[in-house]
């Protein structure tokens, strides 16, 4: 077969084009790092990277949602411990109100104490997160949720339920406020009310034990009904309180859940599109030297020619 | 008999003489593209008769042939022009795929930060912060999709210049070779070929095929004529046609090619233009850069679309919160919701017809565009077929009937003025083509994002049984925004025990259905009861009752955006309607992005493997023609030594016929 000359170096310089190429495309690849640049480089690759992105962002996305719940149930949690404080502060007082050597005065002082922890417990029920939303604020609130109303009884003014955030989990960002402080089982028979209030509670033991002139078997069964109301709600405050940790306790499953969840959309998106180091050095290191021999080879063969023979 | 010899001596000198020069003028010419190698081809003249038989007479040069195989230059134009499209398109794909950039600075990225901006906003929703994030994340999702659509544009508009300087090139090699048609058949009248201009011509008609697919038919005058687009004929003689640039039938912003046919232009079908820059051009524009926008518009419509209406459901913090009516976040610009074009060949005038669409559901909207036109098999009556074809059947459409198709409603009226429009007219319905690029964001005040639901339900302590509100998400405008509505389980499905039977009552108005757990309160075929949908969890009792009231403070509630963010979740992208109602399949926005991105990737792909192995066949037919035409230097140097030595042989003859003929003298004149 006849080689003509043009098209030998047409094709000899086609070829040493085509290595610089693939060096080039090498070196591109081992410098970002990525495989996979674009779409056709490997679509089925680009896109498992890109679903995997997309569960990493909804991963991320999760996890906020879950951080905003853990922050108020944590708050919530903290509340209840001190709501509990505070009952168990009342409990005691009610049943130093029962001390049969106390006179009038005595009972006086320790219906301050009651007050006092009133107003406290008041507080705790309307405590905010920091960011302005009320640990206890139900399905959205008036501000704050608890208030006196005109005959001086607590009520709540929110929509009960609680708020859920976004997740597949149910996580609340705030608390269904009546059911935890107002709607205690009192677990009395009727015709006495199913549920309980605490500050009815409170402020019926402060009424009953600021009676003047009160006989002592009037103030024993005071004491006896609010001790007894106390502890019926301190165990509805309990379950409240151990609702919250294990909500706390789910959190911390659900945030390696997600955790989990994201390694692996990691792993996915940089199996799917990372470069085999390895690999890449070795098919950059043959390129190379192929690149290397062509280029020895094309300066040797054209310096053949029969006119460097021919002289004179 | 001196003369004889000297004669021989001087054909002899003058046939290696020819062959040098041929020999170095192959030389000259061994760099230059096209150059056929030539030879002079010498004869041994006829004897001379005499008694004692023939005596030879030395040498003739005959003619200066060029060594050349017509099948071979014809392969290496053809397979170049083969090269020439696969290397266009691809070309204009590799561009192409910036639009569906993947990863973090990708569209697909952004619907993602879209959505996990909303969960943010469902965690905070009275945080004016949180409001501005979603705002901000909305604003990303646009700039995305108008850049897409506007780098999609800019495509098409470099396709359109590229196509008239094609054009152009195209007219100017049709001129050259009509012209050098005429001076081949002029100098062909001295009965030799004219070798230089045959190259010529070869050459041109190579760089032709570059641009466009041609055929070439010797006539027997010495020109070739050369046909393009199956059979339309460019170069006949030493007359060329010329090609034009001109508007597509449908839409003036895409190209088509035409030919002038004395005062009328006959557009060419650009399928059967088979190869050439201009083919792969035509197959970008039509199949790839439509492909390309009607995917995304369709992603970009179903997404601002079902964002809007569950916007819309919800409540805003404008003052007074929860009273003033939500307005739509995303918004089209003119044009960019569906546009109706009229083929400029239509004989009809706009005021003949009636035709209209409209986008009723987004969600089933299907990445394609529509022709209408008259049923070929029986004209008159029109029927919608997809474009670029998918294999599905044209849907017949009767003037005057409302046709619902794709989440589409077209009404169509071919005889408004009582006279049906001619059944040659056509039409093309572009729903989401434009839709990326026009689209905007139309809301600016974080307060106008409705986060809150107009409702909030709550299961009363009451309640014996356990069940507790899951979410309630609004689905459809309410019946009455101020209504309570009590929801109240009646007991167990007779039929399937599994089920809860419930009545409700709103207001005055009552109704009844069945729950079955995992499913919605009201689930079809139940009526709607307020336009909520509401999921519970736990097991009711009968006598249990659920409430469902007014939303008392929407700047706590995060219902709406709860709903917003579930969208992300959800298959509503290219949702087909069943049958039987109800609808299925369907892909999630960020699928829907991903699937758009393989199939573009593919093309890519695929294009790029086919310039490859066209490239590669190009250059082994160019090997092959150059192989037998081209020039081999050491050839030439090797047919130097031998020219120059019978040069030199015959220069000798000549001398002995000199001394020979001065020793005849030399007897003579003693």
């Amino acid at each position: 077969m006849r080689v003509t000359t043009y098209s030998a170096h047409q094709s000899a310089i086609f070829n040493l084009q085509q290595r610089q190429q693939g060096l080039q495309k090498t070196q591109e690849q081992l410098t970002s790092g990525k495989r996979v640049a674009k779409p056709s480089d490997d679509p089925v690759a680009a896109a498992r990277a890109e679903r995997a992105l997309a569960a990493m962002t909804r991963a991320d996305a999760h996890q906020r949602a879950l951080e905003a719940a853990r922050t108020v149930t944590q708050f919530a949690e903290t509340a209840l411990g001190d709501a509990g404080e505070l009952i168990q502060q009342a409990r005691e007082t009610v049943l130093a109100a029962g001390n049969p050597s106390y006179g009038e005065g005595e009972r006086r002082a320790l219906v301050l104490t009651l007050k006092g922890v009133r107003e406290q417990l008041l507080g705790v029920a309307n405590r905010s997160d920091g960011a302005g939303n009320y640990l206890f604020g139900g399905q959205g609130t008036e501000r704050p949720p608890f208030v006196d109303d005109a005959s001086g009884r607590v009520v709540y003014q929110g929509t009960p339920g609680d708020t859920h955030v976004a997740s597949d989990e149910a996580l609340s960002i705030s608390l269904d406020g009546q059911r935890t402080w107002l709607e205690a089982p009192s677990g009395k028979a009727p015709p006495a009310p199913a549920s309980l209030s605490i500050f009815d509670v409170l402020d019926t033991a402060i009424a009953r034990l600021s009676v003047s002139g009160a006989s002592d078997a009037d103030v024993a069964l005071a004491v006896k009904e609010g001790v007894g109301d106390l502890d019926a709600y301190h165990a509805h405050l309990l379950a409240a309180r151990a609702s919250t940790g294990e909500a706390l306790n789910r959190m911390d499953q659900a945030e390696l859940r997600i955790a989990d969840g994201k390694l692996a959309a990691q792993t996915e998106r940089s199996g799917a599109e990372d470069l085999d180091l390895v690999q890449a050095i070795s098919d950059f290191q043959n390129r190379q030297t192929g690149y290397d021999a062509a280029l020895r080879a094309y300066s040797m063969v054209q310096r053949l020619s029969l006119f460097n023979y021919i002289s004179g | 008999m001196t003369t004889a010899l000297l004669s021989i001596g001087v054909r002899a000198m003058t046939a290696s003489y020819a062959s040098l020069q041929t020999t170095s003028h192959n030389i000259a010419n061994a760099g230059v593209e096209g150059y056929s190698r030539q030879e002079t081809l010498l004869a041994t003249s006829k004897g001379l008769f005499t008694g004692a038989g023939f005596f030879g007479r030395g040498v003739d040069v005959v003619e200066v042939k060029r060594a050349q195989d017509s099948f071979l230059t014809r392969e290496a134009a053809s397979a170049k022009a083969l090269s020439a499209m696969d290397q266009a398109r691809a070309g204009y794909l590799v561009q192409m795929q910036s639009v569906f950039r993947t990863g973090e600075q990708g569209l697909g990225h952004a619907i993602s930060q879209f959505f996990a901006a909303m969960s943010d906003l469902a965690s905070r929703p009275a945080d004016t912060a949180s409001r501005q994030v979603v705002l901000a994340r909305a604003q990303d999702l646009v700039t995305r999709f108008r850049e897409g659509g506007t780098q999609l544009a800019r495509l098409q508009t470099a396709v359109t210049e590229e196509v008239s300087a094609s054009v152009q090139t195209i007219n100017g090699l049709a001129a050259s070779i009509a012209k050098i048609n005429k001076d081949i058949v002029a100098a062909s009248a001295f009965g030799q070929e004219p070798n230089d201009l045959l190259d010529e011509r070869d050459r041109l008609i190579s760089r032709l095929s570059e641009h466009v697919q041609v055929s070439t038919i010797p006539a027997g005058d010495g020109t070739v004529n050369v046909f393009i687009g199956g059979g339309q004929r460019l170069v006949l003689g030493a007359n060329a046609e010329q090609l034009k640039r001109v508007p597509d039938m449908f839409d003036a912003s895409r190209s088509a090619v035409a030919v002038s046919e004395g005062a009328s232009l006959r557009q060419l079908d650009a399928g059967a233009l088979g190869g050439g820059r201009l083919a792969g051009l035509m197959q970008f524009q039509s199949e790839d850069i439509v492909a390309a926008q009607v995917m995304l518009g369709q992603l970009a419509r179903a997404l601002t679309d079902t964002v809007n209406a569950q916007q819309t459901l919800g409540l805003n913090l404008q003052p007074p919160a929860g009273t003033v009516a939500s307005r739509p976040l995303f918004g089209l610009e003119h044009g960019a919701s569906g546009s109706i074009h009229a083929a400029g060949t239509n004989q009809s005038a706009s005021s003949e017809y009636r035709l209209e669409m409209r986008v009723v559901d987004a969600s089933q909207l299907r990445a394609t565009e529509y022709e209408l036109r008259s049923d070929p098999a029986a004209p008159g009556s029109w029927q919608l077929l997809r474009v670029p074809a998918d294999g599905s059947p044209a849907v017949p459409i009767v003037p005057g009937v409302t046709l619902g198709i794709d989440g589409l409603e077209i009404d169509f009226d071919d005889a408004t003025t009582g006279v049906p429009i001619p059944a040659t007219d056509r039409f093309l319905l572009a729903p989401v083509t434009r839709a990326a690029i026009g689209l905007q964001r139309l809301l600016s005040d974080p307060l106008d994002l409705a986060a809150a639901s107009p409702f909030v339900a709550s299961a009363p302590a009451a309640n014996t049984g356990s069940v507790s509100v899951d979410s309630l998400s609004m689905v459809l405008p309410p019946a009455d925004p101020a209504a309570n509505v009590v929801i109240s389980f009646t007991g167990p499905d007779p039929g399937d025990p599994s089920r809860m039977l419930y009545s409700w009552t709103r207001g005055a108005a009552s109704g009844s259905g069945t729950w079955t757990p995992g499913k919605p309160i009201p689930a079809p075929p139940d009526p709607d009861i307020n336009g909520f949908s509401l999921m519970l969890s736990g097991v009711p009792v009968a006598g249990d009752t659920v409430e469902v009231m007014p939303t008392a403070f929407p700047e706590f509630n995060n219902g709406n955006a709860l709903a917003l963010n579930a969208l992300g979740g959800r298959n509503l992208v290219g949702l087909q309607e069943l049958a039987g109602g109800g609808v299925a399949g369907g892909a999630t926005f960020n699928d829907a992005f991903v699937a758009a991105l393989v199939d573009i990737g593919v093309r890519t792909q695929g294009a790029e493997a086919a310039a490859a192995i066209s490239g590669a066949r190009a250059a082994q037919a160019e090997q092959a023609r150059a192989d037998k035409a081209g020039v081999n230097l050491d050839e030439e140097a090797a047919r130097l030594i031998q020219f120059q030595q019978s040069y030199q042989a015959a220069a000798k003859v000549l001398q002995i016929a000199q001394s020979v003929f001065a020793d005849l003298l030399k007897i003579s004149g003693s």
